[in-house]
């Protein structure tokens, strides 16, 4: 410890030289709208779901920050305050075995703070995560997902398929209720696109439900989040949100797509993954019209398990 | 049991090291057990740790094509399962192996066979796994091995039968260990040695000893029936038909307790270690060993907190959430019994008190961020994120390996009767310090801005080549955590054969162990002690039958 105090201090000061020069950085690109990894928030969201999560996130951080403070603190001062060498040479430490009340303390203190961030996750949890926060949706779209890309089917009976590292958008209308139906031809996807809401699983064998209602045209990106093989990486996503009138005309052409090649994808090139896709695996299809509330979603029902496969017919 | 064969007193064991060979292979000692154990471990994190790094340099940059897409797949499963697996539990297993025995007063394990052959199903358990990249692709599935992604189907490698096959020798082994620790510390104390004086290190091994018994019967469960999907065609988990999230329970019910397994161990060193230092008792023995209880069960309850994205009924994923949120509670009870226990001390900043203070103040960031990660609808943003990768560094670095390379520092003069130098060990635990929190700090907001953890790379194209500054960044620094990690081991080696004598007592500890000569005599002690408190040598001290506290002046002077 008698080494070099100024080459410890360099060192210590080191990561926080480092950390503040990234958040001017993270400051700096936020307000030209890039994005450079140095983001200390989760995106805002730009779906109401989206923004809850924003604003439990904010809600939370309040006690986080409030108690990184507090305890660094109080290490520091430890570290700074009784070290042998700032104390008297004959000095002895007080034998202290505990303290009844200081304990009871330190146990209320923070089951009082999870207690309340517990209270606000689960009104968020029960808000935005049933089936019934989606029950009556404006377009309700199905998503397969397979090694590596997605299939689009809109309520309308086109299919868009999103292939790999050139993601095709999921178009879809600003300001209206969508809804996503996921499910997987093989082995476990995730659906996540950061700046509109949470994520989702695609497991097969039933199908999970996500929604977003975006208020503002754009187009964002996501990426598959459940390791799925050698392209997991390749399964980007696009989201695209369009004014009425353009989903409008969307749909047309894609309607037109598809009547002229009688078969489904008109937006990209078919190209079936080269994926084995076991002939009983379920298609998880909406042959059984699953729209309203009784929709075989998990999580609203309680067995999480919803085996499609049998009986559901395919379209 | 068989004295007759034990080896002669060495004075240190620069007399028995690599002489007879035979000896290793056949010791029943546990404190010869324990050094293959840490030496085990510790090369398993060199390997892992070179694994990190080819990983490190394929993302420094977007689209970087250092080594493949399979390649990368096998290489995050291999340093996943090695780190988890073969380092930190490994050599948390030998810490305790060396020394529960010696802080209780017993002569050696209760059943010094079990522990010998519970020592070499490791090397064989990794000998399997590694076996993987010779034999046409190792496991590639992620350290969770999540089917039907790791099902016949879509794996027809070996690798994933080389995986399972050798966690579960590694589950047999721990199970083994565990019951060895369990009959020990109920058996085997020395007079006077009642449960309300053991060292919280020793009810640290208690505890974990109970949770690797409770799961790791699970965990070859699961992986049992993952066989017999990929090799006799029954339908547990494969997707025609089986329930692909029914592994998922199977797996975290050993897989959240097992984060607890990799700590527990760690926060009894801490638990020894700050009293010393700050020459103070332990603040509030009781609720230490409470709180370590409260993580026992609460452990074995929050699995699902890993399938927030599932799809489960939402009162269940509220019920997993609020036992995620009160893990905090029993943490936070140590946390702040610590900080008491250094409160008004005299405290002597030596290397393994400075790990300790490094591992507080990074292992609370893990904390932190894990509470976020509980709240279910946050976590639906987080999951599965380098968010999610940061925090669990945190709490596995942070925690676990700050912890143990205190209590390396701490105990290798009484393992090696030598001291460690001491200008090293303030440079590796400095590099280690900035290199930890200059690689992992950074990926919490990588994570934040949508970056997916277990990806090859990140492909561009929409403003994602904006991380590859950000990822620059880390890389270089996880070089910071390599030479730490050298300079560690370049220490560890130099100073076993070169290093100052340490005497019995160099710290001037409260435990057993410091009774003892450094290091200690085949059956630890040659005149069984006799146990008035939790701080057995500070009675000694108080009755003479050592020297006062002023004359430990070994440790101070540098060496
Ligand atoms: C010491 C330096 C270390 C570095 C630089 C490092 C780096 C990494 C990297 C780059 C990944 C891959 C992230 C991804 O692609 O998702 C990773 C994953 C992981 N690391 Fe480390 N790591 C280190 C130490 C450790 C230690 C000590 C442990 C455990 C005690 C650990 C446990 C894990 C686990 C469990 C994973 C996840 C593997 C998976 O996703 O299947 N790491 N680490
Ligand atoms: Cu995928
Ligand atoms: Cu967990």
């Amino acid at each position: 410890m008698r080494g070099q105090p100024w080459l410890r201090r360099a060192l210590i000061s080191l990561p926080l030289v480092a950390l503040l020069g990234m958040t001017l950085a993270t400051a700096a690109s936020a307000a030209e709208g890039g994005g450079s990894g140095l983001s200390p928030i989760v995106p805002k969201g730009n779906s109401p779901n989206g923004r809850h999560i924003y604003d439990l996130y904010l809600g939370i951080s309040i006690p986080a920050i409030l108690i990184f403070l507090l305890v660094e603190g109080l290490l520091l001062t430890v570290i700074i305050r009784f070290r042998r060498s700032r104390q008297p040479k004959d000095y002895q430490p007080p034998q202290w075995h505990g303290h009844r009340l200081l304990e009871i303390g330190w146990t209320a203190g923070p089951l009082l703070i999870v207690f309340f961030i517990g209270l606000f996750s689960f009104i968020t949890l029960q808000r935005d995560y049933t089936a019934a926060a989606s029950d009556n949706p404006d377009v309700d779209i199905h998503v397969v997902g397979h090694q590596y890309g997605w299939d689009y089917t809109y309520p309308e009976g086109f299919t868009v398929s999103s292939e790999g590292l050139q993601p095709t958008p999921l178009v879809i209308p600003t300001g209206k209720l969508v809804r996503l139906r996921l499910d997987s031809k093989d082995v476990i996807h995730g659906f996540w696109v950061p700046d509109l809401a949470g994520k989702a699983d695609l497991v097969p064998g039933y199908q999970n439900l996500m929604w977003f209602k975006v208020d503002r045209p754009g187009e964002w990106r996501g990426e598959c989040t459940e390791l799925c093989g050698q392209g997991h990486y390749t399964m980007q996503i696009r989201v695209k949100a369009v004014s009425d009138a353009d989903y409008e005309a969307f749909k047309r052409t894609s309607l037109e797509a598809k009547a002229k090649a009688g078969a489904p994808s008109p937006s990209t090139a078919p190209s079936p993954s080269a994926a084995p896709s076991p002939s009983a695996a379920p298609s998880g299809s909406p042959g059984a019209s699953p729209g309203a509330g009784a929709s075989p979603s998990p999580r609203p029902s309680g067995t999480g398990y919803s085996p499609t496969g049998q009986g559901a017919s395919s379209s | 049991m068989a004295s007759v064969l034990a080896p002669p007193r060495p004075k240190s064991y620069d007399d028995t090291f690599f002489k007879p060979i035979s000896l290793w292979l056949t010791t029943t000692d546990h404190k010869l057990i324990g050094i293959m154990y840490m030496t085990t471990g510790m090369l398993a994190f060199v390997l892992g740790g070179i694994l990190a790094l080819v990983m490190r340099i394929q993302l420094a940059q977007p689209n970087l094509k250092v080594i493949d897409a399979e390649t990368y797949n096998q290489l995050l499963s291999a340093h996943g399962t090695t780190m988890i697996f073969f380092f930190v539990t490994i050599f948390m297993t030998g810490v305790a192996n060396y020394m529960v025995p010696i802080l209780i007063g017993a002569r050696d394990m209760a059943f010094p066979r079990v522990n010998l052959l519970g020592f070499w199903l490791i090397p064989m358990s990794i000998a399997i796994y590694y076996a993987g990249f010779f034999t046409g692709g190792a496991m590639d599935a992620g350290w969770t091995g999540y089917p039907p992604l790791s099902t016949k189907q879509f794996n027809p490698g070996l690798g994933v039968d080389l995986w399972a096959f050798s966690l579960i020798l590694w589950c047999v082994s721990g199970i083994m260990a565990s019951v060895n620790f369990l009959t020990t510390i109920v058996a085997l104390r020395a007079p006077g040695m009642k449960f309300s004086r053991l060292p919280l290190f020793v009810w640290a091994q208690i505890s974990t000893s109970i949770l690797l018994l409770a799961v790791g019967a699970p965990l070859a469960a699961a992986l049992f029936l993952l066989e017999l999907d990929r090799q006799a065609g029954t339908t547990f988990f494969a997707s025609n038909g089986g329930r692909p999230v029914l592994f998922q329970h199977l797996f975290w019910f050993f897989g959240h307790p097992e984060v607890y397994i990799l700590i527990l161990p760690g926060f009894g060193m801490v638990s020894e270690i700050v009293p010393v230092f700050a020459r103070k008792p332990i603040f509030g023995y009781t609720s230490m060993v409470a709180a370590l209880f409260g993580i026992v069960f609460l452990s074995m309850a929050v699995w699902a907190h890993h399938m927030f994205t599932v799809g489960m009924n939402i009162y269940v994923e509220t019920w997993f959430m609020v036992m995620t949120m009160l893990i905090a509670v029993p943490t936070g009870i140590k946390f702040f019994n610590w900080i008491a226990t250094a409160w008004g001390g005299s405290i002597d900043f030596q290397v393994p008190m400075k790990y300790v203070f490094g591992f507080m103040a990074t292992f609370l960031i893990g904390g932190i961020t894990g509470v976020y990660l509980s709240s279910v609808p946050v976590d639906t943003q987080l999951h599965q994120s380098y968010y999610v990768v940061a925090h669990f560094h945190y709490v596995m670095v942070g925690g676990s390996v700050f912890t143990l390379l205190a209590g390396t520092q701490y105990w290798f003069p009484k393992i090696t009767g030598r001291m460690l130098n001491k200008t090293l060990g303030e440079w590796s635990f400095w590099l280690f310090f900035v290199g930890f929190n200059g690689t992992f700090l950074v990926m919490h907001t990588l994570g934040l801005e949508g970056m997916a953890r277990r990806i090859y790379s990140y492909p561009g194209g929409f403003g994602e080549e904006g991380w590859g500054a950000t990822n620059m960044f880390i890389t270089v620094f996880s070089f910071v955590i390599a030479a730490s990690v050298l300079v560690f081991i370049y220490n560890l080696v130099v100073s076993w054969k070169h290093g100052p004598p340490a005497g019995d007592d160099p710290w001037g500890g409260n435990t057993l162990e410091w009774a003892t000569t450094s290091p200690p005599p085949p059956y630890n002690f040659d005149k069984v002690p006799v146990v008035r408190s939790n701080m057995p040598l500070r009675d000694m001290r108080a009755d003479g039958l050592r020297p006062p506290l002023e004359h430990q002046a070994l440790a101070s002077h540098n060496s």
